[in-house]
């Protein structure tokens, strides 16, 4: 039976399914291995070697994150973006492996737009976060294998009843905690996290209260000192003037920071 | 009795004359390619029936709403999935159509033990440029009128859909006539307003046979437009984000008309 027949014979159930079990169904999307299947790989260490901020500033939520992509020690690609636009009002920011995090962005961006057109109406903000938290679940069976492990931010604009920018951040396992201020995943957020934390509690103004360009100062300036002791993290590659992906989510939308205002900014308060 | 071929015959024309009966009612919808877009318009539905499909691809519709519904789903799950394995770029409406939904709706119309689709439908895909725009009507037996040139007909910006042929048949001779490449929003939406009107009066065994004078509809355009709610949506030509599919709020329909 060729596939559009299969879409519309008996068993059709088009509205009930999401768009990964309608992958799983058309055999697009890898089964979700079971308890059974997997042996954990006692060998296995995280690599989640990059480094991602989030905050929430006047302007919205700010999410920044290097461009390194590694493999072991070695240093594969130096222009990666980390940071992926899902739909109009929401970014995903990955850290760990590559292939499953793109595919997992993919994923998600067909569900909330597969979701829109079959339902006539836009997935609410707590269905978009639950549907990155079960992919992450159904991919936990890779992670225990050592293979696949994904560590998101999700941060999006909530134009609902009560209308704010909203951010969470996940484990591998796909628990989402929502914060109220500022999120850091990756092999490089514990400096990333302090420097946070001081800013937050101790700078000039509360990281909510800076101003674009002060957001932007902190999230360069974090990153720097993520790559300092973080091989995985790139931050600012001084000589190929390689800079991080900044995106800002608000109420119209998301902006991608064009290079050259990020390298006027690095130039004026980072270098 | 369906074993002998002359019966089979029969029975699908049977069936043919049932569903036509059934689709006759429908109310007319428009589709009109403009400088910066396709802009599909119908009237006084009491249920939607303008639908995105995918990034670059609307829907409209008349018939049985559990058809359409099924239709529907089938052409969004086929699109997206083809987006999600290839890419956006991959999605096409003339594969689409002529591939999968038509082979469908013929097979559905011809087994005559099974149901047959109740439904037409009016596809548009909006192309880089005003050449590349794609208007396609699909009939419950799977046949395909599109609007693009051949033998004895110039390629159209166009597209309509009416419950009977005549309706159908008058709205595209008024476009025909009507419609220039490269018009505005505004005047895309009067003429599109102005071929539905048409198209509505063509309808019922009281239909008019032919064009009707300008005045004659402009006054029942007007007439209508008190009364009636409007449905119209957008595929947007500007490819600054990928999602060109937009339904137009009353409002936005109702100011250019002025009236």
């Amino acid at each position: 039976m060729d596939p559009a027949a299969q879409a519309l014979d008996q068993s059709f159930s088009g509205a009930s399914d999401d768009f990964p079990a309608l992958l799983r169904r058309r055999g697009l999307l890898a089964a979700v291995p079971t308890a059974g299947s997997v042996t954990a790989n006692s060998a296995w260490v995280p690599t989640e070697a990059t480094t991602i901020l989030a905050f929430k500033f006047q302007g919205g939520v700010l999410v920044a994150g290097d461009r390194r992509a590694t493999a072991g020690n070695t240093v594969v690609f130096d222009r990666a973006d980390k940071v992926l636009e899902i739909d109009r009002h929401s970014i995903m920011a990955i850290a760990g492996v590559p292939a499953t995090a793109w595919e997992m962005a993919r994923v998600l961006e067909h569900s909330f737009q597969f979701f829109r057109r079959t339902q006539l109406q836009e997935m609410s903000v707590d269905g978009k976060v639950r549907a990155l938290s079960k992919l992450l679940r159904d991919n936990f069976g890779f992670v225990l294998q050592g293979v696949g492990v994904v560590v998101p931010i999700f941060a999006t604009y909530d134009s609902g009843a009560d209308p704010s920018a909203r951010l969470y951040f996940y484990d591998a396992m796909g628990a989402q905690f929502e914060v109220t201020d500022y999120a850091a995943t990756g092999s490089g957020s514990p400096a990333v996290r302090g420097i946070l934390f001081y800013e937050n509690t101790w700078g000039k103004k509360p990281l909510l209260k800076l101003t674009e360009d002060e957001a932007v100062t902190v999230a360069l300036r974090a990153l720097d000192t993520a790559a300092e002791s973080d091989t995985a993290t790139g931050g600012v590659d001084r000589n190929a003037k390689i800079f991080p992906v900044i995106k800002i989510v608000c109420r119209d939308g998301i902006t991608t920071l064009p290079e050259k205002r990020i390298a006027a900014l690095f130039k004026r308060s980072v270098a | 009795m369906i074993e002998e071929p002359y019966r089979w015959v029969e029975a699908i024309a049977n069936r043919a004359e049932y569903i036509e009966t059934q689709l006759a009612a429908g109310s007319p919808i428009v589709a009109v390619g403009y400088r910066d877009g396709i802009l599909f318009l119908t009237l006084g539905p009491a249920r939607q029936k303008l639908f995105e499909i995918y990034d670059r691809i609307a829907m409209g519709a008349i018939g049985h709403p559990g058809d359409i519904e099924r239709l529907r789903m089938a052409a969004i799950e086929l699109a997206s999935t083809e987006g999600f394995t290839r890419s956006a770029a991959d999605v096409s409406l003339r594969r689409l159509a002529h591939y999968s939904l038509s082979p469908l709706l013929k097979t559905a119309f011809e087994q005559v033990y099974g149901a047959p689709y109740l439904a037409r439908l009016l596809f548009a895909e909006i192309g880089a440029k005003q050449e590349g725009d794609l208007f396609l009507r699909l009939d419950y037996d799977g046949a395909i009128a599109t609007n693009s040139a051949s033998f004895g007909q110039t390629r159209q910006d166009f597209g309509v859909l009416s419950g009977t042929r005549q309706s159908t048949e008058l709205m595209e001779n008024f476009l025909r006539a009507e419609h220039s490449t490269g018009a505005t929003f505004d005047r895309a939406l009067k003429i599109a307003l102005d071929a539905w009107t048409v198209g509505h009066l063509a309808l019922g065994d009281g239909g008019v046979k032919e064009l009707p004078a300008r005045d004659k509809i402009l006054a029942a355009r007007k007439e209508r437009l008190r009364g009636a709610g409007i449905e119209a949506a957008l595929l947007e030509r500007s490819d600054k984000i990928a999602i060109r599919y937009r339904a137009l709020t009353e409002a936005e329909i109702r100011a250019p008309l002025g009236d």
